[in-house]
């Protein structure tokens, strides 16, 4: 019997964790299928969540595919389905259906330094491909992350990235000076240019704001980088997460089935439509 | 999942007298044959065949066949919470279209044709469930068009022809006091035995007459797109940033009625509809939705990637006639001629893309 | 005679001295007979304005159009844009201007008066032709409708191929305008509602079942909402979807926002949409017919509008369209204002 694709798989929320409270709140959900395993996927996939009665809506995983246990998604709350998400508690009931997405081709980077640049609620989506390089350090060059919010208050992952910190080279920054921060202070591609990665043998991976990708994009190229080592994900509105409705149409893709994941010398191709 | 049977090596060829026609639907018991039927206004559409109504003299359908197959409203699941001592349940149960076989008399071969590019778009990588329920049921018995049904149609300049079999299962060809029956695939043929003594061999003339008939056909279509499959693509490709989408958009009003009308439109939207809060209990409904909305590509944060008409509009001509074409090698447009001829404010496709074709020559 | 020639120099004038932006008007169009609106910017194209009874769009549509394009731009150009009306599309502007939704000196009004013609029903002069496609129509000098069709010229009298809504017409010249072509022809309609008489006269079941029949055919491709230059609203509240989204809504605004009706077309969502938006524009309609003209599936929907006009009317002694200094219907009241549904 066929699976039907648009059923969505239950599954129980099993930790929620609040990253940033407020109006632009951001909480971490972890959630276990109720039957069973429900799926394996590949870094920088994406999945369906279902709050029944509100709608669907597409979220990053933002856990690695090596973590057999849960699977992770850092929602930002902004409209109907996700403001449902954030009122929801511990063992209550969510559909998932996924994964979708090509997802970040690591295979093809091993032996490369692994740069991730990351904005906000933007960390969640390169989580899962950061969390799985460093399980497997030896097979990569050095990893980095140059990661930024507005305020301190609004940085996700806290106490995980104070964990990195032992593991690999971070730096944070905020975009306006706070009493108590030492570390950098202005917008995430200035930190760029002031940290100066260098692209020898390097792949950057950047997600956050359409905004601050544009210009950590213009970063990069500035410091030479080539448009085939940069990579980010695409935003898209999304419905039926397999390319079939149209809404994230953009030239001959489907952001839902054919992206998210695009290096910049692939998303140069496409109409600029997103 | 299999998709319908295509040519089953046995085609067959007969003749029906068009006073037989009746007889044939009612022997067609065990299906809902749908039909062109008219209204007030001399406009057509489909509705159950009454067995002492039915009749093909008809010009085309307002709304395309792909309706009975992909309609405007299906439900996906339904889902049911309850609470009992003190632990939660959720339901969620998948609904599949039932067991409904039907038959579609009266279409058109553009309509066909598009049917079978829907198909394209269904299966793949992940194949819709919903759509091919219907579909598998579907018995498509096309008519070739003796006449252009309306001036704006242009199937010939879209790789098809007022005669085109594509996605169809049987096709007639009128001939005056009698149908040229031609079977295309094993559910055509069924239909045909299920009346086999309604059904004589076709004479040689009969023959030569569809040929004919055929000929004339291709003939009196006066409209067409100047444009070739991968010319026209080309020459959109480097148009994207041209301001004559601004131009021609000018007067578009973003209703539906180009998208919902084309035969080959699927673009759709998924919503939960609550029909009770406690016990939450409801359904997630398919709806038709289409690129011309506004609010389609709307973000929730409000950031909208088609902000204006001209992208809309621009869209909605670079899936038909270059996204399409160079994803599947096929134009998505299979000129029917009723966006042309039903836009109320005459924007007119076959203009526009002639403008493209002659940008810069 | 009312004729397009008067108009086009002084459109050729203001284009030239750069006085409009552009001109909205009709122009030949190219997917049949019918004429179609056209966006006229330079004086040379001016020539491309037609009249004929086939100008039935109600182009004060186009003005909504103008006001979100100016809208989006940094630096708008405030310069009016030119717009042909007849009379019907007139009030439209009076309407508009009387909802303070664009300003007068935002419009340049080159009125056309229908005279003793109008617009033509396309589906009555198929019915009439019995087959024989149209090419062009005239109006005559002695008041007929001169139809060419393939196999030569065939007269009509204006009365069997006039849409209904002329028919019942109340403004048969633009009741506003900077220059006005054409007579200021009154025709008073014998029976300003006649075509509602018959459904009036239907008991309550029978008309929940026309309404019910027609109704199942809606497909919501909001065309009727979409051509009319009344529904102007970014969000529509018979729209789940439709939302006006900036930066700064909140999540719990988008959360809350309340589904008065779903997208399905399903009998009983068709009959909310297309009833609220009735009672909405209630006070507001003034029939030029489009929402109807421009629906494919054929739904009768200017009963429903015809209808509450009559109200208006009889109730209220409320005329639409005629002066822009009116308060609106719903948000005034008069002393002698019926009182007796109040209990």
């Amino acid at each position: 019997m066929d699976h039907n694709v648009y059923i969505p798989k239950l599954a129980k929320i099993i930790q929620i964790k609040e990253e940033v409270g407020g109006a632009r709140a951001i909480k971490t959900f972890r959630t276990v299928f109720t039957n069973g395993h429900g799926f394996d996927h590949r870094c920088g996939q994406c999945a369906m969540l279902s709050v029944f009665g509100k709608g669907e809506s597409m979220i990053s995983i933002s856990s690695s595919p090596l973590v057999k246990d849960y699977l992770q998604f850092s929602i930002l709350k902004m409209g109907r389905v996700t403001s449902a998400l954030h009122e929801m508690e511990v063992g209550d009931l969510i559909g998932i259906r996924g994964p979708y997405g090509n997802g970040f081709p690591l295979d093809r980077w091993k032996g490369k330094k692994l740069l991730f640049i990351g904005g906000g609620i933007g960390l969640a989506p390169i989580w899962s491909v950061l969390q799985t390089a460093l399980a497997n350090k030896g097979e990569y060059g050095d990893l980095t992350l140059i990661y930024g919010a507005r305020t301190s208050k609004d940085i996700v992952f806290k106490e995980e990235l104070a964990d990195l910190k032992n593991k690999m080279t971070v730096f944070l920054s905020i975009d306006v000076a706070e009493p108590g921060w030492e570390e950098f202070v202005g917008f995430v591609p200035q930190n760029v240019l002031d940290k100066k990665p260098a692209p020898a043998n390097t792949i950057a991976i950047t997600c956050g704001p359409p905004i601050m990708i544009k210009f950590v994009i213009k970063a990069l190229k500035d410091l030479t980088f080539e448009d085939q080592q940069i990579y980010t994900t695409v935003e898209n509105k999304m419905k039926c997460g397999i390319g079939k409705c149209g809404r994230c149409n953009i030239g001959l893709h489907y952001v839902c089935k054919d992206g998210p994941v695009y290096s910049w010398a692939e998303l140069k191709r496409l109409p600029q439509e997103y | 999942m299999k998709t319908p049977e295509t040519l089953s090596g046995e085609m067959m060829e007969k003749i029906l007298e068009k006073r037989s026609l009746p007889s044939w639907v009612k022997k067609l018991d065990s299906w809902t044959v749908y039909a062109p039927r008219k209204d007030e206004n001399e406009r057509w559409n489909y509705d159950i065949a009454g067995s002492d109504s039915v009749g093909l003299d008809f010009t085309v359908t307002t709304l395309p066949a792909k309706a009975l197959i992909f309609p405007q409203r299906e439900i996906f699941l339904e889902f049911l919470k309850t609470a009992a001592e003190n632990r939660e349940t959720l339901e969620v149960k998948e609904v599949l279209p039932g067991e409904k076989p039907v038959v579609i008399f009266g279409v058109r071969p553009c309509d066909a044709k598009a049917i079978s590019l829907l198909d394209k778009v269904f299966s793949g990588d992940f194949v819709d469930p919903y759509y091919w329920t219907r579909r598998k049921q579907t018995i498509l018995v096309g008519l070739a068009c003796g006449t252009p049904p309306w001036e704006n149609c242009f199937c010939l300049s879209t790789e098809g022809s007022p005669h085109s079999e594509e996605g169809l299962d049987i096709l007639l060809t009128d001939l005056g006091d009698r149908y040229f029956v031609k079977t295309l695939t094993e559910n055509g043929e069924k239909l045909v035995n299920r009346a086999k003594d309604l059904f004589k061999e076709p004479r040689p003339e009969d023959k030569k007459k569809v040929k004919a008939v055929h000929a004339e056909a291709e003939k009196k279509i006066v409209r067409g797109i100047k444009g070739v499959k991968k010319d026209l693509a080309a020459k959109l490709r480097g148009m994207f940033d041209s301001p004559l989408w601004d131009e021609e958009s000018m007067s578009c009003l973003r209703c539906g009625i180009c998208t919902y009308l084309c035969p080959s439109c699927h673009c759709f939207d998924i919503n939960d509809e609550v029909d009770s809060v406690s016990p939450l209990h409801g359904k997630r409904v398919r709806t038709w939705d289409n690129c011309q909305f506004p609010d389609f590509t709307m973000h929730s944060s409000g950031h909208n990637p088609r902000p204006d008409k001209a992208s809309r509009l621009r869209q909605r001509l670079f899936h038909k006639f270059q996204y399409f074409v160079e994803t599947y090698d096929k134009i998505m447009c299979t000129g029917c001629g009723r966006c042309v001829s039903l836009c109320p404010v005459g924007i007119d496709i076959i203009k526009v893309l002639d403008k493209v074709s002659d940008h810069g020559s | 005679m009312a004729k397009i020639e008067d108009l086009k120099e002084e459109a050729r004038k203001l284009l030239r001295e750069g006085k409009i932006k552009y001109i909205i008007g009709y122009g030949t169009g190219s997917n049949g007979w019918m004429a179609g609106p056209v966006f006229i910017k330079n004086p040379e194209d001016v020539d491309k304005l037609v009249w004929d009874p086939t100008c039935v769009h109600n182009l004060s549509r186009f003005l909504v159009d103008e006001k979100r394009r100016k809208a989006r731009e940094k630096q708008p150009d405030k310069r009016p844009v030119g717009i042909f009306v007849k009379g019907c599309d007139s009030r439209a502007i009076v309407v508009l201007l009387q909802e303070k939704f664009i300003e007068r000196n935002d419009v340049y009004i080159l009125g056309i008066s229908c005279e003793n013609g109008g617009v033509v029903d396309e589906h009555k002069l198929t019915r009439k032709l019995k087959g024989e496609k149209p090419k062009k129509i005239e109006l005559s000098d002695n008041g007929q409708f001169v139809v060419t069709t393939g196999n030569g010229k065939v007269e009509f009298p204006v009365g069997e191929l006039l849409a209904e809504r002329c028919l019942e017409c109340q403004a048969n010249f633009p009741v506003i305008s900077d220059i006005l072509s054409g007579e200021k022809t009154k025709r008073p309609p014998e029976k300003p509602f006649g075509s509602i008489e018959k459904m009036e006269r239907l008991s309550q079941a029978d008309r929940w079942r026309f309404w019910k029949e027609q109704l199942n055919k809606c497909i919501r491709c909001y065309a009727c909402r979409s051509v009319c230059p009344m529904c102007y609203c970014d969000e529509c509240v018979v729209d789940s979807i439709n939302l006006a989204v900036s930066a700064d809504t909140t999540a719990e605004e988008k959360a809350n926002k309340v589904k008065w009706v779903q997208r399905s077309a399903e009998s009983s969502e068709n009959f909310v949409y297309h009833f609220v938006r009735a009672i909405h524009l209630a006070g507001r309609c003034i029939d030029c017919g489009e929402c109807e003209r421009a629906c494919p599936l054929d739904i009768p929907i200017r009963f429903l509008n015809k209808k509450l006009e009559k109200e208006a009317k009889e109730l209220f002694g409320y005329e639409v369209g005629f002066d822009p200094a009116q308060p609106s219907l719903i948000s005034s009241f008069k002393d002698e204002d019926p009182g007796d549904f109040i209990r």
